[in-house]
């Protein structure tokens, strides 16, 4: 496959939408309208079969994402190999426009608990990250963006804040930024900071996608806490923070999420329609 | 202060109900600290039983909803994930229910379960190399090549052997089946097949002795020695059916015949 095969890069100033299998079909047979669409990588490894199948015919009409949430990226044992030589197989053969890992760590000592568990913010974890995604990148042959969680504590001993850790792993590492607006809020809501500190923390520049997605709320030990579900429409805090977000980093690919009690394609291609709207705004002001 | 694979290795051990000593390292801001690592624990064991789930659709619907997620939870504490892709869980699933129902009238569970693993594995193997091979194949082998003959099948052929009619309880308990069928566990075995064609994954039951030289020969063994493994199960096994069977079904990939002087 060539770069002639993608779709013109202004396509991705349209939203995308993430890729799941109840939607395989639906995507092959009706071409929905949405700028581009992010696969979770660990849904197409194994070389064979028909996801295979189907990614790579999706690709042929659609620019394509590939997002990972299985690396274990910030985890101190060493990095799979067998995982990430899937991942580096399935970017050779898909030429995707971005690859993407979390900021977070899921495994230790062999046991992993498929979460993105958050890191404690502090210079070894930073000095930690920086290699790995230094080994990731190496391994892939070109950068990689690294995107913010949603976490449910903090550890006491961290002593940066999560913005600069973030700025501070993309200069040293040379990684992109994908910022995740709900993962900004959920986190700020969850552990009393202001949102858009997050957003402005960030330098300009460093941000080449950006995540939509909705969240849920849960009472725990007497408090509410919101989670990261991926299970209802993006709220109306995050499509603000958003908008923030867009003034700040100005137009890049934006996705929609959405993992659990999954809608129909046409909800999520009417999210990915609420996105291009503020999307097209600020491209026109930027233009 | 922690190193960070300390605190790793303290917030696992706090997942898997081992140790509490993580908790001295988390902020409490009004939520306590137990609270917020609970948050995590649940999404590890939810995550988990919605994958199994997804893998085991079948031994959900026989165990019911709530007695799968005790189940599943039993089988998250003996066997946790070892890799960064969920896919992989469900490998020790069908050994782990083995062990618990052994002697049981649930016995039948772990080959249900084997069943499905096979599935599994069958839908993500990798492509054959080439296209099957046809009868032409066999023109330009010497006769006296034949015993030491070694056959390739297409990479996501499985074969799955049970004293239980696991075909016919796999069928009627799928989503689309409203089967209120009540089968008879002891009606008969199955010798299972499972192969991917370019549409689906599909069941096949053999004859045992077929059964036998497919999975023989599935394993590496030559034809010489597969043939008889057949014919111990099946003293007057026709082998001119079973190949025809073996080439209508289009899961021979390669014939070597190995060299000698090496």
């Amino acid at each position: 496959m060539t770069d002639a095969t993608l779709a013109p890069p202004g396509e991705t100033l349209r939203a995308g939408i993430g890729l799941r299998a109840i939607h395989h079909d639906e995507v092959i047979a009706r071409s929905p309208a949405v700028g581009w669409l992010e696969a979770h990588s660990e849904n197409y490894f194994g070389r064979g079969g028909a996801p295979r199948r189907v990614l790579a015919t999706i690709r042929r009409s659609y620019p394509l994402s590939l997002h990972g949430v299985g690396l274990s990226m910030g985890s101190t044992d060493p990095l799979d190999a067998t995982h990430l030589g899937e991942v580096v197989q399935l970017t050779r053969e898909l030429e995707p426009m971005l690859v993407s890992e979390h900021l977070s760590w899921a495994s230790v000592g062999g046991r992993f608990t498929n979460d993105l568990l958050p890191l404690p913010y502090t210079e070894e974890a930073l000095q930690h990250m920086v290699s790995r995604v230094g080994q990731v990148q190496d391994a892939l042959g070109r950068q990689m963006l690294i995107e913010n969680v949603s976490s449910y504590l903090q550890f006491a001993h961290s002593q940066i804040d999560e913005w600069d850790f973030l700025a501070e792993l993309a200069r040293q590492s040379g990684c992109g930024l994908l910022l995740d607006v709900n993962n900004v809020y959920v986190s700020a809501m969850n552990h009393g900071f202001d949102a858009l500190r997050f957003i402005n923390g960030i330098p300009c520049g460093l941000v080449q996608e950006m995540h939509l997605a909705g969240h849920s709320i849960h009472t725990v030990g007497g408090r509410e806490i919101r989670i990261d579900t991926h299970s209802a429409p993006v709220c109306d805090a995050v499509w603000s923070l958003y908008s923030a977000a867009l003034e700040r980093f100005g137009p890049v690919p934006t996705l929609i999420e959405w993992d659990s009690e999954i809608p129909a394609l046409d909800v999520l291609a009417a999210e990915a329609r609420k996105a291009d709207c503020m999307l097209e705004r600020h491209h026109a002001r930027a233009a | 202060m922690p190193a960070l694979r300390e605190l790793q290795l303290a917030f696992v051990a706090a997942m898997f109900d081992e140790s509490n000593a993580v908790r001295a390292h988390v902020r409490e801001e009004g939520v306590s600290a137990d609270a917020r690592l609970g948050v995590y624990q649940n999404n590890l064991r939810e995550g988990f039983i919605k994958a199994l789930a997804l893998g085991f659709p079948v031994i959900e619907r026989l165990g019911g909803t709530d007695y799968f997620r005790q189940l599943a939870l039993e089988f998250l504490a003996a066997h946790p994930s070892r890799s960064g892709n969920l896919h992989h869980i469900g490998e020790p699933f069908a050994p782990f229910l083995a062990q618990k129902f052994a002697g049981t009238q649930y016995a039948y569970f772990a080959d249900v379960a084997a069943l499905e693993w096979a599935h599994q594995e069958a839908l993500l193997a990798p492509d054959a190399e080439g296209d099957a091979l046809t009868s032409a194949a066999f023109a330009s082998i010497a006769p006296e090549d034949y015993e030491r003959l070694t056959l390739s099948l297409h990479p996501a052929c499985r074969f799955v052997q049970s004293r239980y009619p696991i075909v016919k309880i796999w069928r009627v308990n799928q989503p689309e089946t409203l089967s209120d069928e009540v089968i008879d566990l002891d009606s008969g075995g199955d010798n299972v097949l499972v192969l991917r064609t370019p549409e689906c994954v599909e069941f096949h039951c053999l004859p045992a002795a077929r059964f036998t030289l497919f999975e023989a020969l599935g394993r590496g063994e030559n034809l010489g020695a597969a043939l008889e493994r057949a014919q111990a199960v099946e003293s007057d096994f026709n082998f001119g059916a079973a190949l025809r069977h073996l080439l209508e079904l289009r899961i021979l990939t390669a014939l070597r015949v190995p060299d000698l002087s090496t």
